[in-house]
């Protein structure tokens, strides 16, 4: 027991002795592996993050309020997460109470008329899409998939995902929060906080949605969300989605006004030209480079094992062998999947005549094979539901993302093939698996005619094997220093390492300073450390809510 | 196996919480979105597959040590296999309720083990049966049956009751009514009568891998005296015990589920279905003859990494992911039942959730267990169905109790039950 036994009694106090826990072995199922998924800042073999002192399973508002001026009153930092994806959900300092969110699972109301839903932290995309599409709305769900919450996507993250197209990232559509702040006082922002229900994240009422939620998400580190309105879209589709076909190969079939689409095009100019054509004539519910993911030799074939439900892995060296498996491989190497939905038939008429303008004056063109029936099921459900997320781990069991390319379509595209290139060069080493280079994924825009892509760039790679989580670090290690050479800035592969060292501890006050210093826009952390002074005066997060202090 | 055999995939594991959900794609409401009881309840992460799979690695590298707490989260687990299911929609090279299982074993070898478990245990040294019950009452219910008992004569066929029909008089009409279906297609049936053997199946769940071995050598000798080539059972667990677990150890008999007998006597036109049964039902799958009753497919191999890093196995190995199990004869047996009309509840086939009877848990964990079977029966209510059928005495028994206890009226019926009714 590492906290004082009267702090812990108190919090026993406060959740009763059936939701809370010190023993080793339970603070160790909530300890994430830095040699692991999408972590940001490693890999780093065989290092986990710190074990926590406690972990609780508040069950209200109240109990979390409790525990929040608790910690205050004893100075314990503490950490909420809902759905623990990723390293950032996780303490960094020894001595932390994490909380799981996970008992507030409720789904609160869903106002149909108003579009919007009122959720708790363990409200998972896939839950809540169920209970909206029954209404015929829709959820955006987010990158890291429908497993995760929905609440710590909009409040502590960037909430990015296919659907962004349509649906509007979760920022975005964060609508009323209720929100335990580090100090244990409760405050309501938006039109909540002037008892004027959910419906508006900045007023008629505090505008604070900005202060809340801090620059990317707060990740757990400025108190605790305990309630949030989400903006909901329309699904005009069935009130459940319906299922068929034998595990793992689920697909379902959807009505006409339903399209989905893979597409290539000649250059990369061309694709990136389609995207804004795309932005410019609002057409698409749902846009995403995804299966790129499993690489540009291998997402074909990879497709046909995971709609055949007879087939494994052990067959992808055969089906790689295929001439037509070989021929269609070729032809969709600058690819992205679209799904078009039409609100009425002639919208998805008038959808699909602009989409073939586009491709017809971009050069581009739709993969034929990817649209016989049973794949076009497949993607239309694995698209929507996003419920396959975990396949980013189908080869060695971790992955991560490399160099990022946050930016404009014309940015991403310009480098997207140099990056290719390199990665390439550094799968021969073995290290990682060997996909071809390009193993780019992330979404097609933003909300609004425009926005931004996110050219994420996969390396797998077995978290078991020292080789081969090494020589990914150093794959890693080098592409940063392509980077900051080619002045792409420092990549995805290095985002948590602001708040987080190789021993899975806070970054070193010095090294980020360096990094906030560096950044195109470091009043940002100066502007979020006197928020966290005033917010959070005993300092009870952890380095993920970055911070400036310089002068 | 050893626990060791899965240090690989403690370090592989995903840590995405898949294993707490049904199949993301099959989920229909916020309601009956969840698939493992175990984390449902307790809630705790190390209650899960992805949490046990970390236990364990800390376990096993001495980080933490035996504690009232790690033997309830290792024993609180019906190895139902619903994480398995989850897990492997997207991962091809993790085996989760093998290492649960493996976790359970391990406990068991180092002397953690529960006091209600080794009562069952003494009762199996003792008795032979899992319910605490005198062996030589264990063939009463075929009495007046006219069934050969096959210790003193030979038969083809036998049937094997399992120790919870055996012994529990409220479920037996079920398993009298199965031998005389076989006996009526004209089967040359026999059953073990009062020396029939536990299956192992439940010691097994929770731990005993010796025990179970035992019992399964011994059932595996008796049947090949008694020149036994097919055994057919209406436990599901028995039937997963012979089907998967048997054959480990040698077993070469055919295994039948009474389900599967009576659909294909229905299908051969051997069987007509006549009498009415005004009456919607709903059907719960069987952890055991649903996603755990796939056949078993020998193997022998190695791990191998083909381009670079992807693992995958020499020779290919099967995919146990619950795609196989027995999910359609039961529902053609209901559908073929004039006036029943079958209307199914939302975690149905491979994403199934568990009655709470197994691992164990039943034993001790009865409020755990009571849980688990009365959230079951809350989804049942809400197909509007007026009876729950299955095809497991366990499963039956749990949910009788646990509509016992909530003061309900919905009813419960062994599949074959019904089909005695329409006959």
């Amino acid at each position: 027991m590492t906290l004082p036994k009267n702090v812990y009694m108190a919090l026993e106090d406060i959740v009763g002795a059936e939701n809370i826990s010190d023993d080793p072995a339970v603070l160790d199922s909530y300890r994430y592996s830095l040699t692991h998924t999408a972590i940001h800042l490693g890999p780093f073999f065989d290092t986990y993050t710190p074990r926590g002192a406690a972990v609780l399973l508040p069950g209200s508002t109240e109990e979390v309020q409790a525990i929040v001026k608790l910690c205050n009153k004893y100075k314990v930092k503490f950490k909420a997460s809902s759905t623990f994806w990723s390293a950032q959900g996780y303490p960094s300092e020894d001595n932390t109470i994490q909380l799981d969110m996970r008992r507030m699972d409720r789904i609160l109301e869903i106002d149909e008329k108003n579009m919007f839903a009122v959720i708790e932290p363990g409200v998972i995309g896939a839950t809540l899409q169920a209970e909206a599409m029954k209404v015929g709305l829709n959820t955006h769900i987010p990158g890291s998939g429908c497993s995760c919450s929905t609440l710590a996507s909009a409040t502590s993250y960037f909430g990015s995902g296919p659907s962004n197209l349509y649906g509007g990232w979760h920022y975005d559509n964060l609508l009323g929060l209720e929100w335990v702040m580090p100090t244990g006082e409760i405050l309501r922002t938006g039109s909540l906080g002037s008892g004027c229900g959910w419906f508006c994240g900045e007023g008629p009422g505090p505008s604070m949605k900005g202060v809340a939620r801090g620059f990317i998400g707060s990740k757990g580190a400025m108190g605790v969300y305990t309630k949030c309105a989400i903006k909901l879209f329309a699904w005009p589709g069935p009130g459940k989605l319906p299922v068929e076909g034998i595990v793992p190969a689920y697909k379902t079939s959807l009505p006409n006004n339903f399209k989905a689409y893979t597409v290539a095009f000649p250059s990369w100019k061309a694709w990136a030209d389609a995207a804004y054509m795309i932005w410019d004539t609002g057409i698409g519910y749902l846009a995403h480079r995804q299966f790129n993911m499993f690489g540009r030799d291998l997402k074909y074939a990879m497709i046909k094992i995971l709609t055949d439900p007879t087939k494994t892995l052990g067959d992808l060296e055969e089906i790689l062998e295929d001439p037509e498996v070989q021929r269609v491989t070729e032809y969709c190497k600058r690819d992205f999947q679209i799904i078009l939905v039409g609100m009425t038939r002639r919208d998805i008429e008038w959808q699909e005549k602009a989409f073939d303008e586009i491709l017809a004056r971009t050069g581009g063109w739709k993969v034929e094979a990817m649209h016989e029936p049973e794949i076009h099921k497949w993607v239309l459900l694995y698209l929507i539901r996003l419920g396959h997320k975990n396949l980013n781990l189908v080869f060695g069991g971790s992955y991560d993302g490399c160099f990022g390319l946050l930016g404009s379509a014309d940015y991403g595209t310009a480098h997207a093939e140099e990056a290719a290139e390199f990665k390439k060069e550094w799968e021969k080493r073995g290290a990682m698996v060997e996909a071809g280079g390009d193993c780019m994924m992330g979404p097609i825009g933003g909300q609004g005619g425009g926005g931004t892509c996110l050219w994420e760039n996969f390396t797998c790679f077995d978290p078991h094997d020292k080789e081969s989580t090494d020589g990914t670090l150093e794959f890693f290690d080098a592409c940063t220093k392509l980077g900051l050479e080619k002045g792409w800035g420092v990549g995805m592969e290095k985002w948590n390492s602001v708040a987080r060292g190789p021993d899975g501890r806070t970054t070193p006050k010095e090294e980020r300073d360096r990094i906030h210093l560096a950044a195109p826009q470091p009043s940002v952390f100066r502007y979020q450390h006197r928020i966290r002074e005033a917010f959070n005066p005993n300092d009870l997060g952890d380095a993920y809510y970055e911070t400036l202090e310089d002068s | 196996m050893a626990l060791e055999d899965f240090a690989a995939e403690m370090d592989r594991c995903s840590q995405c919480s898949y294993c707490k959900w049904i199949p993301f794609d099959q989920m229909k409401s916020w309601r009956f979105a969840k698939n493992c009881p175990s984390v449902s309840y307790n809630n705790f992460n190390s209650y899960s597959a992805r949490g046990r799979y970390a236990v364990a690695r800390s376990l096993m590298r001495g980080q933490s040590g035996y504690s009232d707490t790690v033997r309830d989260i290792v024993y609180k687990c019906m190895t139902c296999g619903a994480c398995d299911v989850s897990c492997k929609v997207c991962r091809y090279n993790l085996e989760p309720l093998q290492m649960v299982r493996e976790l359970k074993f391990r406990l068991v070898e180092d002397g953690q083990v529960l006091d209600e478990h080794k009562a069952v245990v003494e009762s199996l040294d003792k008795e032979y049966n899992t319910m605490r019950q005198p062996k030589t009452g264990r063939g009463e219910w075929a009495d007046g049956l006219e069934v050969p008992r096959l210790f003193s004569g030979k038969a083809e066929f036998l049937y094997h009751a399992g120790c919870r029909f055996s012994y529990d008089k409220d479920l037996q009409k079920s398993v009298r009514a199965a031998v005389l279906l076989l006996k009526n297609a004209g089967v040359d049936v026999g059953i073990m009568g009062e020396r029939e053997m536990c299956c192992g199946g439940r010691v097994y769940s929770m731990g005993y891998r010796n025990e179970f071995t035992r019992l399964a050598k011994a059932n595996i000798n008796a049947w090949a005296k008694a020149g036994v080539k097919t055994v057919i059972t209406s436990c599901a667990d028995g039937y997963h015990a012979f089907k998967r677990l048997y054959p480990q150890l040698g077993s070469q008999v055919e295994v039948i589920h009474i389900v599967e007998f009576i659909n294909r006597l229905i299908k051969e036109g051997r069987l007509t279905l006549r009498s009415v049964i005004p009456m919607s039902v709903t059907y719960h799958d069987p952890c055991h003859l649903g996603r755990q009753g796939e056949p078993y497919v020998p193997w022998k191999g190695v791990e191998k990494k083909i381009r670079n890093q992807i693992i995958v196995y020499e020779p290919k190995k099967p995919r146990y992911n619950g795609a196989l199990g027995v999910y359609d004869p039961p529902r053609e047996i209901l559908r073929s039942i004039p006036g029943v009309e079958l209307v199914e509840m939302e975690r149905i086939r491979e994403y199934s959730w568990c009655c709470g009877a197994g691992g164990g848990v039943r034993e001790a964990y009865p409020e755990f267990s009571m849980w688990t079977a009365t959230e079951r029966i809350v989804e049942a209510k809400a197909t509007g169905a007026e009876a729950l059928i299955s095809a497991c005495p366990w499963c039956e028994r749990n949910f009788m109790d646990a509509i016992n206890a909530m003061g309900d009226t919905m009813k419960v019926y062994d599949i074959v039950e019904l089909v005695q009714k329409a006959i």
